[in-house]
């Protein structure tokens, strides 16, 4: 993708080239960090996760699979066992819990996947092996004509680096 | 798990105190996390030294294993009316060190403790290998391993499924539910690290391995946010499931009409007794890895203090419950149960019983000393002491009353044989073996969550970093 990416080594800075650069509108920005900071989330002012319907889904969808598995089979084979009656719904509570928590689960890491968009063959464009380590990066995707006009951008507010992305 | 670490407060609070969000004063940077925890991965003569004897002890219980299936379960030193010996003692036992993983990562994450931020990547590990350890016991009880997938209610010519009635159908649902959160969670909490160790490998083949384990992973707001969100959900949905896991292996014994087994205290007072055992594995693992791999700046004092405090608590708990036993037989005025609990601690398996009580409710005590909580030694040895007394209260809890049911006809006795005893080594080597082979491999620490409660460097005002 073609752009602009700026390494930045301070919070601070980083989180004033982001409210600029939402300001100018001059492409849309990326935000790189080693790791979650509050600061850099309130600058973004991303709208929230939807991973939480996946897991709402998923879980739904697993309680009533334990259930109706439990259900069915117990019918299917209608054996009087300890007096129960054939469908008893209080034991089946154990392995309807136990699939919700399952699917549940990893409806949500599917959610994860799906909106970060992993697993990713490359991680080249507009990345930066250090913003690992100890450094913020920003990542604008803008054409040529507003190319300069980025670089300029995060070279006022201190990034260390600045170079364009082909 | 943003909202969980707190960044570095103006005025660290005195060293002497240990309170839910302990600090990291030592740190002083990002670089210095990926530095320090990257460091452990380097390969020593103390680590190859331990692998080996893991590996031999699974190899003792894997040989076991192999002379049981040839020769039979009779081997295993059951004793009508002792029918369950060794492998559900040992099957509880490793189930229960599981649980303080997820208490770690997951219950305290939710209730905010920042204390578990350097513990928790190790803790969760251990989850895992304990439950894969202890999940091999019940298919190994059976005597006919092969035919394990029976358990599992899948299409088949026979038409046949499952009870789902039966606890012990129960327990296939809840340990391997456990068992797959638990990997999911360790993994999706290891994606940003092992992306740290893919951009500072050299070694291309390994850094394309890392790169495929780290599925992409860039660090960018995007990612973070749906990992946030997903990090929370999987928290919120480890936190009932570890306190059902326990609950439901409790279910195995008082779903039975046994003596000192058919009691409604059994879901609470197992899950406490897990918590318990599972901090002191954590212990016995944890102390001399901060030692070992120079992390003393990252398992402070403070972190030793404030897990010694839910080993205390912990301990309390299982005290009580261990005496509530006993009142409760008393209480209901059923001889068999008074008969039972008379004999738990006076008669043929009195010894078992003191050590216990000893190792469980008495020692722990010696947690009301601030000094003992912040003596790694102690807490190491204690450590040993409660990972012996909790096998023995699952052995106090099986064999006993197995041995002393409600017909003095059926009354029995248990010895365990040299193959029960190959086992129980076996699996420690099994437990061990996986764990050396990750903390070699993969970040003991998380350092994405250290990188949190760092400060980060800032140009203009105060930080942790150099300004």
């Amino acid at each position: 993708m073609q752009g602009v990416v700026g390494a930045f080594h301070e919070i601070d800075t980083t989180v004033a080239a982001i409210e600029d650069l939402k300001k100018k509108r001059i492409g849309e920005v990326t935000v790189y960090s080693p790791t979650i900071r509050h600061e850099l989330e309130h600058a973004i002012d991303a709208p929230q996760s939807v991973v939480r319907r996946f897991t709402l889904v998923g879980g739904l969808l697993g309680v009533s699979f334990g259930y109706w598995v439990a259900i069915w089979s117990s019918t299917y084979w209608p054996l009087v066992v300890g007096g129960k009656a054939i469908a008893s719904w209080i034991p089946y509570t154990i392995i309807g819990f136990e699939v919700m928590v399952l699917v549940g689960a990893l409806s949500t890491v599917a959610g994860m996947f799906i909106n970060s968009r992993i697993p990713r063959l490359s991680t080249t464009s507009g990345y930066d092996a250090r913003f690992s380590g100890g450094y913020f990066g920003i990542f604008i995707a803008c054409d040529a004509a507003k190319a300069s006009q980025a670089e300029e951008l995060l070279r006022q507010h201190g990034a260390v680096e600045v170079r364009r992305e082909a | 798990m943003a909202s969980v670490a707190h960044p570095v407060r103006e005025g660290i609070r005195g060293p002497n105190i240990a309170s839910a969000d302990v600090q990291l004063p030592a740190v002083r940077d990002y670089e210095q996390v990926d530095r320090d925890i990257i460091a452990t991965l380097g390969f020593t003569k103390k680590w190859f030294m331990g692998l080996s004897v893991a590996v031999l002890a699974m190899l003792i219980g894997a040989s076991a294993w192999i002379y049981q299936i040839y020769w039979g379960l009779g081997q295993a030193g059951y004793e009508p009316p002792v029918m369950w010996g060794n492998f559900i003692i040992t099957f509880v036992f490793w189930v229960g060190i599981g649980h303080a993983g997820t208490l770690i990562s997951a219950i305290l994450f939710l209730f905010r403790a920042g204390f578990r931020t350097s513990i928790y990547r190790a803790a969760e590990a251990m989850t895992v290998f304990a439950v894969m350890t202890a999940g091999l016991f019940p298919i190994i009880h059976i005597g006919r391993p092969w035919k394990f997938f029976w358990l599992l209610p899948y299409p088949n010519w026979r038409l046949l499924f499952p009870n789902f009635k039966s606890p012990l159908v129960w327990d296939v649902f809840a340990i391997s539910t456990y068992l797959t959160i638990s990997t999911t969670f360790l993994y999706i909490g290891l994606i940003p690290d092992i992306a740290v160790l893919r951009d500072k490998e050299t070694n291309p083949m390994r850094k394309r391995i890392l790169a495929i384990l780290s599925l992409g992973w860039r660090n960018s707001d995007r990612e973070w946010r749906h990992f946030a969100k997903a990090y929370l959900f999987l928290a919120a949905f480890s936190t009932p499931l570890v306190l059902s896991v326990h609950s439901v292996v409790s279910f195995d014994f008082a779903m039975a009409l046994t003596p000192g087994w058919h009691a409604s205290i059994f879901p609470p007072y197992f899950v406490a007794g897990a918590i318990f055992s599972g901090f002191a594995m954590v212990w016995t693992i944890a102390i001399p890895m901060r030692k070992w791999f120079k992390l003393e700046h990252y398992i402070t004092l403070n972190h030793l203090d404030a897990t010694a405090k839910v080993v205390l608590f912990t301990s309390m708990v299982v005290g009580c419950a261990y005496l509530i036993e006993f009142f409760i037989a008393w209480y209901s005025g059923v001889r068999a149960e008074q008969e039972f609990f008379w004999n738990r601690v006076f008669g043929q398996w009195w010894w078992a019983a003191w050590i216990m009580l000893l190792c469980n409710m008495s020692l722990p005590m010696s947690l009301w000393s601030q000094k003992l909580r912040r003596n790694p030694t102690w807490l190491f040895v204690l450590s040993l002491f409660i990972n012996l007394g909790m096998w023995f209260e699952r052995f106090v809890i099986v064999v006993p009353s197995l041995s002393h049911e409600f017909e003095p006809w059926q009354w029995g006795s248990y010895a365990p044989s040299w193959v029960d005893m190959a086992f129980l080594v076996g699996s420690f080597g099994w437990f061990f073996m996986w764990f050396l082979l990750f903390v070699k491999q993969l970040p003991v620490m998380a350092i994405a969550e250290l990188k949190e409660i760092v400060a980060p460097r800032v140009k203009h005002g105060h930080g942790g970093g150099h300004h």
